[in-house]
């Protein structure tokens, strides 16, 4: 029963579909499906933080409704990605404005919850020094609370984005693109070396995600700011939505 | 020491004894069964009403089912049969043949000549086809309405000229089935300009008519909604698909007398117009698949 | 000819279909907490002893760590079908998907919580004679609970949402009815499956919360 996939003999022809230079062409090869993952994840991210950002950032400087903040989270997590999309599907019919649409749906309560802790976590003796130095609210938030608040900031779009990127595979069951259509077609056709590249290049696609985000980050933390102790729940928040 | 009932300890115990007490439910002990069979269907209404007909009519005779329901396409169900991990599926006989015979073009229109040479390809396997029904299920090509005035289209020919401006939409499986892609290069020579995943015969197919993001695609002989959709079917000129007809595919150790006879008796009796209609109230009108199938096995003096 | 959307008239909840439909539910619902309650359990049992070896022996934890974000990655719809060769389309394909993720969850809470507890203590339990195996379970992970609780929590939330998806391989609980609605366009199963499922996770996460409010009632965790 398991005859075919013997350990060596299967990573072998997982080998020979990575070599076959038609999985690397046309409308269904490795690059388009490739871009149109990256494509749909960024989009997705793009909007879940438009939405996201402003209500975690606001509601952690005016430091209101932090169990709603913080709880969002657990109900986001809550969510099923894969009847959210069937749920999207069934609203708005083909292409990538459902998968968009579940997608940021997804993203948005970690980077409310990450921005909200960020925000309400900035020492309030800071936020009096620069009240007393002068600074219009605006100005102390954009000049001051926020450069601290960057790393909390940043881990919840991090995991967003992570999380995006792995939920993303499931668009294929609504005839979507991007790298789930290998995972899916490859389960439909029962080609498990397709299926498990895919599968890879999905894992692979998030790691670089996750890297590239954090070297954002480093980049953004202010000088002189080291890392932040951040609390337990953000360090280890790793949620799994697909 | 002496533990506070509070210790965490004997909380994560009791949590986890009422957690198990609850999640493991009660199961009513049944009367002796004549064993356990799985039957499984693709992912499609009509093969859970299928799958449906054919579990309850041995559940009535003795047996315990348990149901695989949308399991996926061919692939995924010959898989598990092959393994054993399913015992019957509800099949069709040409599709079948061409599948287990690597699109050799075997099938005819004949439904028996298409069964002994699908059972010839099933016995290695230890799989076996049973009688095969009057009902028939094939594959089928449809076009918006427009479409086919735009470019005079009645039959699968007429694409030939201006298939390369058109995309094709059907499920994954389509790539390899003998009845789908294949075969419509092979015997029409059409070559779309695109190919679009999509589901089988499903409400995906549906909306990508809709929205024009195909102008073709793959449907079932069997589907009602297709003139309410403003859908045409193409004639399949050129004699493409064959012999369809329902019948179940059945692993051999589990083919008794017994079950054989409770399966070919609803073949005998299984008709395309009860499958028109019984889909018809599944796929639109969004009734059961299993009450369906018990008001059809109830109507044939099947099921008491 | 249908208004609007290409499905015909179907409400987003009929609500006179449910009502005689409530028993597929039940099952469905009871598939699903069976199978989420398995996995955390199964999940706890392998990584407490894992994250204790991880947080003991130094060298272990960087590799346990990266290791389990990187399995972290891939998408369970592909694990639960690479599965099915070996152990089939049963509860065991589901679980050994499942576990591993509540695992790749746990195991780092457990880690972070043994980090946590302050060296003073372990100063102070060394010091009134505990062996290292009494004071890992008399003190250290006492202490730990809050991060372990939060894990548990987590797995818990996530697994449920994941249940959904095993609908693939057959089994799924919620996840059946949620493909159902999507197979025969149909939109009452799906609706329902999905708020029932985010309800199945609040009620878990709000037990677990007071649960752990029981257990650990020194240190309040939101």
């Amino acid at each position: 029963m398991g005859a075919k996939h013997l350990a060596v003999g299967f990573l072998v022809s997982v080998w020979r579909w990575f070599a076959d230079p038609a999985n690397w062409s046309g409308s269904e090869g490795i690059p388009q499906r490739l871009m149109e993952h990256v494509q749909l994840s960024a989009e997705s991210v793009a909007v879940g933080a438009v939405i996201a950002l402003p209500i975690g950032i606001a509601l952690g400087h005016y430091g209101r409704f932090g169990n709603l903040a913080i709880n969002i989270s657990n109900v986001g997590r809550a969510i099923p990605s894969f009847g959210l999309l069937v749920i999207a599907f069934q609203v708005f019919g083909l292409g990538d404005l459902p998968i968009v649409i579940a997608l940021a749906a997804l993203a948005i309560p970690p980077m409310v919850t990450n921005s909200y802790v960020g925000l309400s976590e900035v020492d309030p003796d800071i936020k009096d020094a620069a009240r007393g130095m002068g600074y219009r609210e605006l100005t102390q938030l954009f000049r001051v609370e926020l450069p601290l608040a960057v790393p909390l900031v940043m881990a919840g779009i991090r995991t967003s984005a992570v999380q995006v990127v792995a939920t993303a595979t499931l668009a294929a069951i609504i005839a979507g693109g991007g790298l789930g259509r290998f995972v899916i077609d490859g389960i439909a056709q029962q080609n498990y070396p397709m299926m498990f590249a895919g599968a890879l290049l999905v894992a692979l696609l998030a790691i670089a995600t996750e890297l590239s985000l954090s070297g954002v980050e480093r980049l953004m933390v202010p000088r002189g700011l080291r890392l932040l102790r951040a609390p337990v729940q953000s360090r280890t928040t790793t949620s799994k939505a697909a | 020491m002496i533990r506070k009932l509070t210790s965490p300890w004997l909380l994560a115990v009791l949590a986890a004894v009422v957690m198990m007490a609850t999640a493991c439910g009660s199961t009513t002990p049944g009367t002796t069964s004549k064993g356990t069979l799985t039957v499984a269907g693709f992912n499609f209404p009509e093969s859970s009403i299928l799958a449906d007909i054919y579990g309850q009519a041995l559940s009535h005779d003795g047996y315990t089912i348990n149901y695989k329901l949308n399991l996926g396409t061919r692939q995924v169900v010959s898989t598990a049969i092959e393994s054993g991990q399913i015992d019957l599926y509800p099949g069709y006989a040409a599709s079948e043949l061409e599948f287990y015979n690597k699109q050799a073009g075997e099938a005819t229109s004949d439904p028996a000549a298409t069964t002994a040479k699908l059972n010839a390809h099933l016995q290695p396997l230890n799989l076996v086809a049973l009688t095969p029904s009057a009902a028939v299920d094939k594959n089928a090509f449809a076009v918006p309405q427009a479409i086919a005035d735009q470019y005079h289209l009645t039959k699968l020919s007429d694409l030939v000229p201006i298939a390369n401006k058109l995309t094709l939409g059907a499920g994954p499986e389509c790539k390899t089935n003998a009845f789908c892609l294949p075969g419509l290069v092979r015997v029409y020579g059409l070559h779309f300009k695109a190919f679009k995943t999509l589901d089988t015969d499903g409400p995906a197919t549906r909306a990508a008519f809709k929205s024009g993001a195909i102008q073709v695609g793959l449907v079932f002989t069997t589907d009602a909604d297709l003139k309410g959709l403003g859908l045409v079917v193409l004639d399949d000129d050129k004699h493409l698909t064959a012999a369809d007809n329902v019948l179940p595919i059945i692993r051999t150790a589990v083919a008794t007398d017994e079950v054989k006879t409770v399966l070919n008796s609803i073949d005998a009796k299984l008709t395309t117009v009860d499958l028109i209609a019984m889909i018809d109230k599944v796929a639109n009108q969004h009734q059961d698949a299993d009450a369906v199938a018990t008001a059809w096995l109830q109507q044939h003096n099947y099921s008491s | 000819m249908p208004v609007g959307k290409f499905l015909s008239y179907d409400p987003w909840v009929n609500w006179a279909w449910l009502s005689t439909h409530v028993p597929l539910f039940e099952s469905a619902l009871q598939q699903h907490l069976s199978l989420t309650v398995f996995a955390v359990l199964g999940g706890l049992v392998i990584s407490l002893p894992l994250g204790v070896a991880a947080h003991r022996w130094g060298a272990f934890r960087n590799p346990v760590l990266a290791v389990s974000g990187i399995f972290y990655s891939i998408p369970s719809i592909a694990l639960f079908s690479l599965l099915i060769p070996y152990t089939g389309l049963t509860a065991l394909t589901a679980e050994v998907g499942l576990i591993g993720y509540t695992v790749l969850i746990l195991v780092r809470n457990v880690i972070v919580g043994l980090e946590a507890v302050p060296p003073e203590v372990i100063d102070a339990a060394n010091g009134m004679g505990y062996r290292p195996l009494a004071r890992l379970l008399r003190i250290e992970l006492p202490l730990a609970l809050p991060a372990i609780f939060a894990g548990i929590r987590i797995a818990t939330v996530t697994t449920i949402g994941l249940v959904t998806i095993t609908a693939v391989i057959g089994l799924g609980g919620l996840g059946q009815l949620i493909l159902r609605g999507l197979i025969e366009n149909f939109h009452t199963p799906l609706v329902v499956a999905t708020v029932l499922s985010v309800a199945l996770a609040l009620v878990a996460d709000l037990s677990l919360a007071g649960l752990q409010r029981l257990a650990v009632p020194w240190a309040r965790n939101t």
